[in-house]
């Protein structure tokens, strides 16, 4: 069995993974602004500096508000510990923190829901919050539960909750600018002139009114991309965590045998679930936030 | 000056901040390890508490089965008073299997078994079993990551007369996988 490390081990080493992931993003969140620039014949540094002021505002709000909105989208309720189901699971979740080394213990919600499903959030894991749907409750055994919750737990230990908050809110930031853009060009607004340009220039607007129009998508398909892997990182690192791979694989399979109900819930923090609440893939696809389920399983059971 | 000097400077300068960081990553997994015990003792120190509780719950319906709480407080006091993590763990498993014996005779009360105290207590105590289960894990693993920071080149040379710890054994009974009944 690999060795699970300290979590100021594992804190420090994801931090480079996020660095990474953040660069990327605020490349494309640069390139749009360069191209918006261009576009509208506005003077890059300006602009900038401008995208810079809006931006930072932007996430810092958005960062703050993320975790409510995201248990108001779920409708998720602290857990009751008068109620036995609902006791075990916060039983379960204190278990995993002392696992994982993680403390303060996080805090348990329940998102009244037939699906088989859980998810961890908050800003990161001082603040986590584990909310697991009452369908989970009901239909797991105790050992199942425990895999889910060590999914999870992995999740906070990981970093991926808080990488998450912040890959969210700039996701939004690119796709509101992209928008903005967009319609403001549409409806005549915009200081676009109509005098010819030189060839290379026009073929350079070309490029970046492509650009405006495709950055959100790559934003997203880049998230989606290190999203799956964390999938695969957090079912091993859980599995590190319970010293017992069979509990999660058998809640995965259990979970693989429904399909999603219509589902309450905010879609863009789909990637934040144990498997996607809104779509079962069972391909594996550039566009989903989980990988298949199967191939999840089966790795968990040393079968791939 | 010569630029061999200046090179020389910058290797000596590099070779000491590398020295530093592994020097501190040693002593940042020792603090790691110091933490491990005291999360462990935390439980031990809650199953202490709960334990008396318990027996006074079955006493209610069996009053008469004396040897076995004599037992289970005895090492209860055993485990109180034990030093150190090795002996403190053994006195702790040692507690476990009489507690086993307690459980038992439980089942052959079913007014003791749909009492929502016990009940309450007895998932409160697997869950306090399980949590030390889990913490003697996280331990052995913060253990064997120092023993391989202090053993392993080039950070054996910056090991400042470390020893390496000892791993808490893991009782025969839950090798498999840390138990989760709740009965």
């Amino acid at each position: 069995m690999a060795l699970a490390l300290p979590l100021a081990e594992q804190v420090r080493r994801n931090k480079s993974a996020t660095v990474r992931l953040f660069v990327l993003v605020f490349l494309i969140l640069g390139g749009l602004v360069f191209s918006v620039s261009l576009y509208l014949q506005v003077p890059l540094v300006p602009a900038l500096v401008l995208a810079l002021v809006i931006g930072a505002i932007y996430l810092m709000i958005s960062s703050a508000s993320s975790v409510p909105a995201i248990l108001a989208a779920a409708r998720a309720r602290p857990a009751n510990p008068e109620v036995r189901e609902e006791k075990l699971l916060m039983y379960a979740v204190e278990e995993m923190a002392v696992a994982g080394g993680i403390t303060p213990v996080p805090k348990v919600y329940v998102q009244e829901d037939e699906d088989i499903n859980a998810f961890a959030t908050g800003r990161n894991y001082k603040e986590a919050i584990v909310c697991v749907t009452t369908g989970a409750l009901k239909s797991l055994s105790n050992e199942e539960l425990q895999g889910v919750i060590g999914h999870e737990m992995s999740h906070i230990r990981n970093q991926d909750i808080k990488v998450t908050t912040y890959a969210i809110a700039l996701i939004g930031l690119i796709a509101l600018l992209a928008e903005i853009v967009l319609r403001s060009m549409f409806f005549g607004g915009g200081r676009r002139s109509n005098s010819k340009e030189g060839g290379g220039n026009g073929l350079l607007l070309i490029i970046a009114l492509a650009f405006i129009i495709l950055a959100p998508i790559i934003s997203r398909l880049v998230y989606f991309a290190i999203s799956r892997k964390r999938e695969y990182l957090a079912d091993a690192s859980g599995a590190e965590l319970t010293r017992n791979p069979e509990g999660l694989a058998s809640a995965l399979e259990k979970i693989a045998a429904t399909q999603p109900t219509p589902n309450r819930g905010d879609r863009t923090v789909a990637a934040l679930y144990l498997d996607n609440p809104f779509r079962r893939g069972h391909r594996a696809s550039a566009f989903s936030t989980h990988p298949p389920i199967q191939d999840r399983i089966a790795r968990l059971r040393g079968k791939a | 000056m010569e630029p061999v000097f200046w090179i020389l400077i910058a290797l000596v300068v590099i070779l000491l901040f590398y020295a530093i960081s592994k020097r501190n990553g040693i002593v940042r997994s020792e603090n790691q390890v110091a933490n491990a015990w005291s999360q462990i003792d935390v439980q031990l120190q809650r199953r202490g508490e709960l334990i008396p509780n318990l027996v006074e719950t079955v006493k209610g319906y069996a009053a008469h089965e004396k040897g076995v709480f004599a037992a289970v407080s005895d090492a209860r006091a055993a485990m109180v008073s034990a030093k150190g993590p090795a002996e403190k763990m053994k006195a702790s498993n040692a507690l476990t299997a009489t507690l086993g014996r307690l459980f038992a005779i439980a089942e052959a009360y079913p007014e003791l078994k749909a009492n929502t105290n016990f009940l309450q207590l007895q998932d409160e105590l697997s869950h306090t079993e399980n949590k030390v289960a889990f913490a003697r894990q996280a331990y052995n693993d913060a253990v064997t990551y120092f023993n391989n920071a202090i053993t392993v080149f080039p950070g054996s040379l910056f090991r400042g007369g470390r020893s390496k710890k000892e791993q808490l054994a893991v009782p025969e009974a839950s090798k498999a996988v840390p138990k989760v009944s709740f009965a």
